[in-house]
């Protein structure tokens, strides 16, 4: 196969739009693993749900519950309103999922998390059924052609926002007192709770940003996919996978991770196989944690002791 | 009568009696319904699929009921339905379960790959299994009394190809395929048919199950410069990814596919990126006989959307009707009576044409080539295997 510069760009963006949903969904898990302790089994329905309530409010005629609704609103204030709702979502989640069984160690906390995960992709087909749904991008166009180069405005889009968050991520926790407040509950909640940080708080707060993370990922990347009950879970294995990769707990890890992997797959699936792009990425997977066991970032346990 | 407690036990005593020495019209009983087990995948990536297998046994089931003989003799159907999900082990289990429940026949899921994991188990139990699935090796698996109510993908992928060379003057084929056994199955009819004409596809490229990213495989195949790309996937949700892609990286080349293409769904979801595309299709509206205007209407009056009438739920219909007719002719229910009656089928007339049964089961023997002009499934020519 000869070496195709312009090929080789497409593979790129692509790769990096892919892996940008990676990261932010890792980053998603890997907030609620700092906070918590526990990994979130529903980080895909994070994902998933906000995107089918995105394309009812959205299209001209949507079936909830059997019956055709129209609302077919303005997407600038559609995606508004979704926000606002997963912040609502989030809180609850916490308040269901994980704030009565807190105390009871981190298996029934993950346990949970796997009964919202199936409760929320099983109410998802009852509520809007089996039928793909296609959810309307911000751009007229589908493609920008420039010579032989065909770049999708979706994929630009998915790369720009993905870098302004992870910028805002490393002002939020560096720069004020909230993000400072989250990793001191990070790094040692009894210790954080003794200098006065309402660790109660913080906890709901990084599920309620953990929401809007995975909320973004899905209004982003539903474009793309189009809006099914198992988009999220698609999302998620990749994220945890991305996660570890870059080291458990480790913010800069799960970014590196996801574009790793988002990258290596559609590269590995050109110049390799697609028949083995999932092979591909778990062999790298079972490499890096051969080599480096704390992953690409992470600490070793010791450090971390 | 006032129904206090001397009453009701003289009442109940005497209905037991009644019942116990075969008098069951004393005691009004209704007849005994005929058991049907249907296995769709109600749940994971291919629910839709299974929703629309679903819908067609229900609206058979619900008319067949309503007549007044109902199958024969006055005896209902009672559909017993198990999910299939979307995973081979969940549907083998399905299918051990259901065959506990006294089923006469079973309606199999779509998925050739879960057929072909469930073969094991149909093979150690003689009753009619109908399927959809279209995998060539469906009906060679050695199961007694399989019957396939849709064109095999050996008729579908040579006429594909076929229709690629001949009628498109295709020179330079590229494949794109689902990794499952429908995809690889279907690819694989291809490849054969191109040898038979002197050809060798000039890509042939698998996605893995639940890709979502196809960049590299369409810019693999645009590399290999093809003048037609035959795609054959199952999934309408993946087809429609897969088309509008094709479309952003610009691979203006003719477009045919297998009968995902023109699902409803997929042709919904894909819009103006399915627009000029060709298909190999079980049916195609405009074409039909009686039964299928009837199918399509009485099927929008009860769920208030068409049909995918090929994939998805005309031949779960056809399914139903051709085994209450069975049932009817040799007034009984008794399985291999059934295969051995359904063997002999010829000529019989349901929504995806006329259906006659060859020695291996394969009850259709024709699909239809078919362009999407502007959202609409136009014929264009019809292909006999």
């Amino acid at each position: 196969m000869h070496f195709d510069p312009v090929a080789n760009l497409q593979l790129l963006v692509s790769g990096l739009a892919f892996g940008s949903i990676y990261a932010l969904v890792a980053l998603g898990f890997v907030l609620i693993y700092n906070a918590v302790g526990v990994v979130n089994f529903a980080q895909g329905e994070f994902v998933m749900f906000p995107s089918y309530i995105a394309v009812t409010f959205l299209l001209p005629a949507t079936t909830v519950f059997g019956t055709i609704v129209h609302w077919q609103l303005p997407i600038v204030g559609v995606y508004l309103l979704v926000l606002v709702l997963m912040v609502g979502f989030g809180l609850l989640f916490n308040r269901i999922a994980y704030h009565p069984l807190r105390d009871r160690g981190w298996m029934p906390v993950v346990i949970s998390t796997i009964g919202v995960s199936i409760f929320l992709r099983n109410a998802a087909q009852l509520i809007w059924g089996s039928q793909p749904i296609v959810m309307p991008s911000l751009f007229a166009v589908d493609t920008i052609s420039i010579g032989p180069l065909h770049i999708s405005p979706q994929d630009l889009l998915i790369i720009g926002v993905t870098a302004v968050l992870i910028a805002f991520q490393f002002f939020l926790f560096e720069r004020t007192t909230l993000g400072k407040q989250m990793r001191a509950t990070a790094q040692d909640r009894a210790t954080a709770r003794l200098v006065g940080v309402r660790v109660g708080r913080i906890v709901a707060i990084t599920f309620v940003y953990s929401a809007l993370l995975g909320t973004i990922s899905g209004l982003l990347v539903a474009p793309l996919f189009t809006v099914t009950k198992e988009m999220g879970a698609l999302i998620a294995l990749k994220a945890f996978a991305a996660s570890i990769v870059g080291g458990f707990g480790s913010i800069p890890g799960a970014i590196i991770g996801g574009l790793a992997i988002g990258v290596i797959e559609t590269f590995g699936g050109f110049y390799i196989s697609s028949a083995y792009v999932d092979a591909i990425a778990f062999i790298i997977l079972i490499s890096v944690l051969l080599v480096r066991p704390q992953g690409l970032f992470g600490e070793r346990v010791a450090e971390k002791a | 009568m006032r129904l206090d407690r001397k009453n009701f036990l003289a009442t109940t005593g005497a209905a037991a009696a009644g019942a116990a020495f075969g008098f069951p019209a004393i005691v009004g009983a209704a007849p005994e319904p005929i058991r049907l087990g249907t296995i769709p995948c109600l749940t994971g990536s291919n629910a839709l699929l299974g929703q629309q297998e679903h819908e067609g046994a229900a609206l058979a089931v619900e008319e067949i009921n309503a007549r007044p003989d109902k199958v024969y003799g006055g005896r209902p159907f009672e559909i017993v339905e198990e999910d299939a999900t979307n995973d081979n082990q969940s549907a083998v289990s399905a299918l051990n379960k259901l065959l506990g429940e006294n089923v006469v026949a079973i309606v199999c899921p779509v998925l050739s790959t879960e057929i072909q994991a469930m073969a094991p188990v149909m093979k150690t139990h003689e009753i009619p299994w109908m399927t959809g699935g279209t995998a060539v090796k469906n009906t060679q698996l050695g199961v007694p009394g399989m019957f396939r109510l849709r064109g095999s993908d050996g008729i579908t992928g040579a006429g594909m190809t076929n229709f690629a060379v001949k009628d498109k003057k295709g020179k330079r084929i590229a494949i794109l395929h689902a990794s499952d056994a429908f995809g690889v199955g279907g690819a694989d009819q291809i490849v054969q048919t191109l040898k038979k004409l002197g050809m060798e596809p000039v890509a042939n490229e698998q996605y893995p199950k639940d890709a979502k990213d196809f960049t590299a495989e369409i810019l693999k195949i645009k590399q290999a410069t093809p003048d037609v790309v035959l795609m054959y996937i199952q999934n309408p949700s993946d087809t429609a990814i897969i088309l509008k892609q094709v479309h952003s990286l610009a691979l203006n080349v003719p477009i045919i596919g297998s009968p995902s293409l023109g699902n409803q769904t997929a042709m919904e979801v894909a819009g103006k990126d399915a627009y000029g595309t060709y298909c190999a299709v079980d049916f195609i509206v405009g074409f039909n006989s009686n039964v299928a205007t009837h199918f399509l209407t009485a099927f929008y009056k009860k769920y208030h959307h068409l049909p995918d009438v090929g994939t998805g739920s005309g031949w779960v219909y056809d399914a139903v009707y051709m085994l209450a007719d069975t049932y009817k002719k040799q007034k009984g229910t008794d399985p291999k009576q059934t295969i051995a009656s359904l063997k002999t089928i010829k000529n019989w007339n349901g929504v995806l044409g006329t259906f006659t049964a060859d020695a291996e089961g394969n009850m259709v023997h024709s699909v239809s080539i078919g362009q999407n002009q502007d959202g609409k499934l136009r014929l264009v020519k019809k292909v006999t295997g």
